[in-house]
């Protein structure tokens, strides 16, 4: 194991420790309401991920001005469309996800999703 | 340019528009506006794989005005087609199937919102079939999770509305982790079009780089969309999603919703990794054995389920066990016999949940196992139709599941070292099926009277419903045609699978 | 004649359909008389013109066809041979009989109409079963068999019928998924699937393979033997017997067991080849499982004290008698199970459906109920008893030449200890028919003293007011009122009673026949 490397590459890593905190938060957190957060957190890692790897030290954002057109110039634009495209996806499901989640707590008045499992059951439906 | 050469396109859009329509119309209009646009698909798709069969190869049509490998692509050859068309198929007939039940289960106001997420599951799936584009495909898997979560909870009862829950969660999960493998494979390799992708990753292997990235990444697209297509063990979420949902839901979340993600795998596989590459990772391995064990754990715990739906749901998981094995095997036979039993699952599925719906109207909509006594007498095109269902599932000859385990079993064959498992894995997997779809069998022909349950006195003849024993009569058709006259079917397969990758 | 060999087959099974198309949940029977005849017409009318047809369609010459293609190399193909004919002839006409018989018989089980829809949807599938060419047709006829024989099984509805028939199902497919595994070796290592005498097996292409390759005859034995009755998947056979109707435990019996040695002797004679298998282990342990089903079902079969379930024993027993002909590999031990074939379906299906006519007329299931049931019902006990004759093998009934044939297979074929060890095992088996089956006859005829007894109390009784004894009699005695079988019952039971004695006194066609069966594939 080169812990060298791990340094050099510090962004990596820590978008890689961010993503295993938001997926265990999505799947072992029984508060509805931070599995939604866990959820955010698991896709904005990966967005930092992907805007490191469209990132060139030195570079700016491919906006032209003063008409210089050289491609050493810019970053590369394509992870910063991804990046965009993803937001508007994890912000249409966090949507919905919260729609969910409120429908939830008006019949079953918790947000803990165990919980409202056994009260389910209760009901035996 | 041939004009056929526009259809995948257009369909997808169709499909696209068809839904935000469907919500400003009436919920009459809505239907009828929804059923024509399916079958309109339909028709374009039959015109594609005819196309395609004819040219004999596949031929890449380019989204907007930037060329490969900057711009988007949609690519089709005779697999593509062949899929969208069996897919519409499937889908037309659930919506048939299920028209009923969704007029008595949801309310007047919401039914053309359920229109709405048809149509974007439908152009969702038309999308992941046709894409060349990796993110292109991610984004239309949410959006087939979103239209999936929408058809669940669209019956509004607190169990409906917790089963989609979970099944959001289990699928952002899923795609949490697509998008991560997706985004280390783009870091790699440089581009998001499949096939330049390849083109990358053959580089990478012959000179033995980045091996390790590589193979994380190859395993987080895998694990992710099994988990979002309920591979065992993250199949927890499927008995209660296809259990309480509206009936045309569980019958296209269990025929088509996880079928789009399994092409997708066998997307990644062929066209964007190259099955060399994957075969020699050690991933397919993984998938054989979650693959084997969902054939036996799914099975099982069918025969323990005394809800029908649920029973017929837990019957899934083992039906997509089945699938991941045929992957598992690593050969190409393998993917054949995966692919022929996504059509094969996906025709008798649908019709066992609308069959085994057709049941529960004749026996006070009871789920319970013991209510649907002597049912099959009281509505016999269900009957008929669940029968038929249940020996396809068995793997009795004649129909389709009979030709999915003899590929599967002579796919298993060319391999060295998973013979014996898949072989015990397909035989026990048989007589689970046969122990508790045989047991339902005999149930529902067993007199009520002489097994003292009072039950329902509703006949339903076939007069009373003809639209759904059409429906249930095309569905033994397409079942028997697949078990009958398979041969052209794998031949089309295989042929499309040469030009796929 | 090609495609008119489908015509026996689908006959049968499109009338049997339309038959059950309009049974509904409520069917107890057609109560009405005329609706019962006219079921009863059809169903004879549609039988007799199928069992002629196929008869003629198995003697017109050596015919084949192929149907379809099922999958890539795997026809649908139907081919006419001396097998054939042989399984044909037997089961249709044990099948026709069976059917006059319980015309009568289903009167008292109701649901006529289901049970005879079904009776003939199964014909139909059995003589596409002995039509077949090759593997695959065989293992989806073999399949529907199972399938359309299972709604017999369980015609009463009760629990115990439906426990009974999930069994017979589940055994079934079990053998039936060792046979498919099977059938896959078989279709990689062979020249084709297709029936020939002799077999078809590649040998330079199974070198190397042989282990894997006897190992997947051992399991299509083990499989197919499920339908036979043979040890270790024999136990379906005692549980669906008693609660089948008896005209259904006949034809279970006497037919759709032998279904599942005519599956045997495909695999084994025409698509591996009697060579592949002889002096390796599986002829050891074929030879074992038959010699030992052939001892337990007797010893089972001696200790039962339910008449159907004994028999059911007997036939586990007998059935194996034929395995075992066929498992020495010799032409002569072939030729006595093929003898035993013929003989033992219309010996078992005598039996059963006197079994049948006890309880039709008096309820009676049970062993000892039966004691001097011979006086009552003469006519029967002696159709029973000629058939227990035969089947214990003496001379000159049949039973005794099919022994003497797989006795004399055992000791010419080379086989070592089993040589000699076989044919004692069989003639300890004949003593316990012997056993099982006469002390029924002996009890029917000769009540024991506790019965004579009996009896005088009652004659002494009958000196003093006679309404008394009359009044005892009927209390105690559970015979009484009991009559001589009706003559619909009666004669489709002489008749196999009289075809299991004349068999064996003329069975010189039948030996010439089988015989030649034996030397072609061996």
């Amino acid at each position: 194991m080169n812990f060298a490397n791990l340094l050099d590459n510090y962004e990596e890593a820590v978008a890689m420790i961010l993503f295993v905190i938001g997926f265990s938060n999505l799947l072992l957190q029984p508060n509805l309401i931070k599995k939604i957060i866990g959820m955010n957190i698991m896709d904005t890692a990966i967005y930092l991920f992907l805007a490191l790897k469209g990132y060139i030290e030195g570079h700016k954002a491919p906006i032209v001005t003063d008409g210089v057109q050289s491609v050493d110039a810019y970053i590369n634009p394509i992870p910063s469309g991804l990046v965009l495209t993803g937001i508007v996806v994890s912000v249409s499901v966090s949507a919905l996800m919260l729609s969910l989640t409120i429908r939830l707590y008006r019949r079953y008045h918790t947000l803990n999703l165990d919980e409202i499992s056994t009260q389910i059951k209760k009901e035996g439906m | 340019m041939e004009f056929v050469q526009n259809f995948p396109f257009l369909t997808i859009i169709m499909a696209l528009f068809s839904g935000p329509l469907c919500s400003v119309l009436k919920s009459k209009a809505a239907k009828w506006v929804n059923t024509i646009s399916i079958a309109l698909i339909l028709v374009m798709s039959v015109a594609v794989l005819l196309f395609t069969l004819q040219t004999g190869e596949a031929y890449v049509y380019q989204m907007g005005h930037f060329s490969a490998p900057w711009g988007n692509e949609i690519r089709v050859g005779v697999l593509e087609a062949f899929m969208a068309v069996f897919f519409c198929v499937v889908m037309l007939l659930c919506m048939l199937g299920g028209r009923k039940e969704l007029a008595e289960e949801v309310e007047e106001t919401k039914q053309n919102l359920y229109y709405v997420m048809i149509g974007l599951l439908l152009s969702s799936l038309l999308a992941l079939i046709y894409t060349n584009d990796l993110f292109t495909a991610y984004v239309f898997v949410e959006i087939n999770t979103i239209s999936a979560c929408g058809l669940i909870m669209i019956r509004q009862n607190g169990r409906a509305i917790e089963a989609a829950t979970r099944y959001m969660i289990m699928s952002l999960l899923g795609s949490g982790l697509l998008l991560m493998g997706i985004c280390y494979l783009y870091d790699l390799t440089g581009h998001l079009l499949m096939s330049n992708i390849k083109e990358q990753v053959a580089v990478l292997a012959e000179t033995g780089e980045y091996h390790i990235p590589l193979l994380i990444s190859i395993t987080l697209m895998s694990v992710g969309l099994a988990i979002k297509s309920a591979l065992f063990p993250f199949h927890s979420w499927v008995p209660d999603a296809y259990g309480y949902s509206t009936l045309s839901s569980s019958a296209i979340l269990s025929s088509l919703v996880s079928k789009g993600y399994i092409f997708l795998v066998v997307k990644i596989f062929y066209r964007v990794i190259g099955f060399d590459v994957i075969r020699e990772s050690k991933v397919i391995n993984v998938l054989f054995v979650f693959g084997v064990m969902g054939m036996i754990f799914g099975s099982l715990s069918a025969i323990r389920e005394s809800n029908i739906r649920r029973m017929i749901a837990w019957s899934s998981v083992a039906q997509i066990g089945y699938i991941y094995m045929g992957f598992g095997l690593g050969t190409t036979a393998g993917i054949i016999a995966s692919l022929f039993h996504i059509l094969s699952h996906a025709a008798t599925k649908s019709m066992l949940f609308v069959s085994a719906s057709g049941l529960m109207d004749v026996s006070n909509h009871d789920t319970d196992f013991f209510a649907l006594t002597g049912s099959g007498y009281r509505n016999k095109a269900a009957g008929v139709a669940f029968t038929a269902g249940s020996l396809s599932m068995v793997g009795i000859p004649l129909f389709s599941g009979f030709i999915s385990k003899v590929l599967f079993a002579s796919a298993a064959y060319d391999t060295s070292g998973k013979l014996i498992p898949a072989m015990i894995a397909l035989a026990l997997s048989t007589l689970l099926n046969a122990i508790y779809f045989m047991k339902t069998v005999i149930r529902i022909y067993t007199p009520a009277h002489r097994a003292n349950i009072e039950t329902d006195s509703r006949v339903i003849t076939v007069k009373e419903q003809p639209q759904k024993a059409v429906v249930l009569a095309l569905f033994v058709v397409l079942n028997l045609i697949l078990g009958l006259f398979s041969e052209p079917i794998v031949n089309m397969l295989t042929q499309g699978l040469e030009m796929f990758g | 004649m090609g495609i008119w060999i489908l015509i026996p087959v689908f006959l049968p099974v499109i009338a049997g359909v339309l038959l059950l198309l309009p049974v509904k949940q409520e069917d107890v029977g057609d109560s009405s008389k005329e609706s019962l005849t006219r079921l009863h017409t059809v169903t004879a009318a549609v039988l007799i013109v199928s069992a002629v047809l196929a008869l003629l369609a198995a003697w017109s010459g050596d015919n084949t066809y192929t149907w379809f293609e099922l999958m890539e190399g795997i026809p649908i193909y139907f081919q006419v041979d001396d097998v054939s004919r042989l399984f044909v002839t037997v089961f249709s006409i044990a099948w026709v009989l069976v059917c006059f018989y319980a015309f009568t018989y289903m009167e008292h089980e109701g649901k006529e109409r289901r049970f005879f829809g079904f009776y003939l949807i199964v014909y139909g599938v059995l003589v596409a079963l002995c039509f077949s060419g090759n593997l695959v047709t065989m293992y989806l006829f073999y399949e529907l068999m199972t399938l359309t024989s299972m709604p017999m099984v369980l015609h009463s509805g009760t629990r115990e019928s439906i426990m009974a028939a999930l069994k017979y199902l589940f055994y079934s497919m079990c053998g039936a998924y060792l046979g498919l595994f099977a059938i896959f070796f078989l279709y990689k290592y062979c020249d084709s699937i297709t029936f020939t005498a002799g077999g078809t097996l590649n040998l330079a292409l199974a070198q190397g393979h042989t282990g894997i390759l006897l190992a997947a005859v051992m399991a299509a034995l083990i499989g197919f033997g499920a339908k036979a009755g043979m040890f270790p998947l024999h136990a379906w056979l005692p549980t669906a017997h008693p609660v089948a109707p008896a005209p259904a435990s006949a034809v279970l019996s006497g037919i759709i067991a032998k279904a599942g040695v005519l599956s045997i002797v495909r695999v084994v004679f025409y698509i591996v080849g009697a060579d592949f298998i002889r002096s390796t282990w599986v002829q050891t342990a074929w030879m074992t499982l038959s010699l030992l089903t052939v001892f337990m079902g007797s010893m089972l079969a001696f200790r039962e004290k339910v008449v159907k379930k004994r028999l059911a024993y007997s036939t586990v027993s007998q059935v194996s008698y034929i395995l075992f002909g066929l498992s020495v590999l010799s032409p002569t031990g072939m030729e006595g199970a093929l003898l035993h074939v013929v003989f033992h379906a219309f010996i078992k299906c005598a039996l059963f459906l006197t079994a049948g006519i006890f309880i039709y007329r008096a309820g009676l299931s049970e062993v000892d109920q039966l004691e001097g049931i011979g006086k009552k019902m003469p006519k029967t006990l002696w159709c029973f008893t000629f058939a227990s004759l035969a089947l214990v093998g003496i001379p000159p009934a049949s039973g005794f030449i099919s022994k003497w044939y797989l006795a004399q297979g055992a000791l010419e074929a080379n086989v070592g200890v089993f040589g000699w060890a076989g044919p004692a095992v069989l003639l300890l088996s004949a003593l316990l028919t012997a056993g099982y089956l006469l002390s029924i006859v002996t009890n029917g005829f000769f009540p024991k003293v506790k019965s004579n007894a009996h009896v005088a109390i009652a004659a002494e009784n009958a000196a003093s007011p006679e309404t008394d004894a009359v009044q005892t009699q009927a209390e105690t005695d559970p015979l009484s009122g009991v009559t001589e079988a009706p003559l619909g019952m009666l004669i489709p039971l002489a008749i196999f009673a009289a075809l299991s004695i004349l068999l064996g006194v003329f069975p010189n066609p039948l030996i010439q026949f089988v015989s030649k069966i034996a030397t072609a594939v061996m």
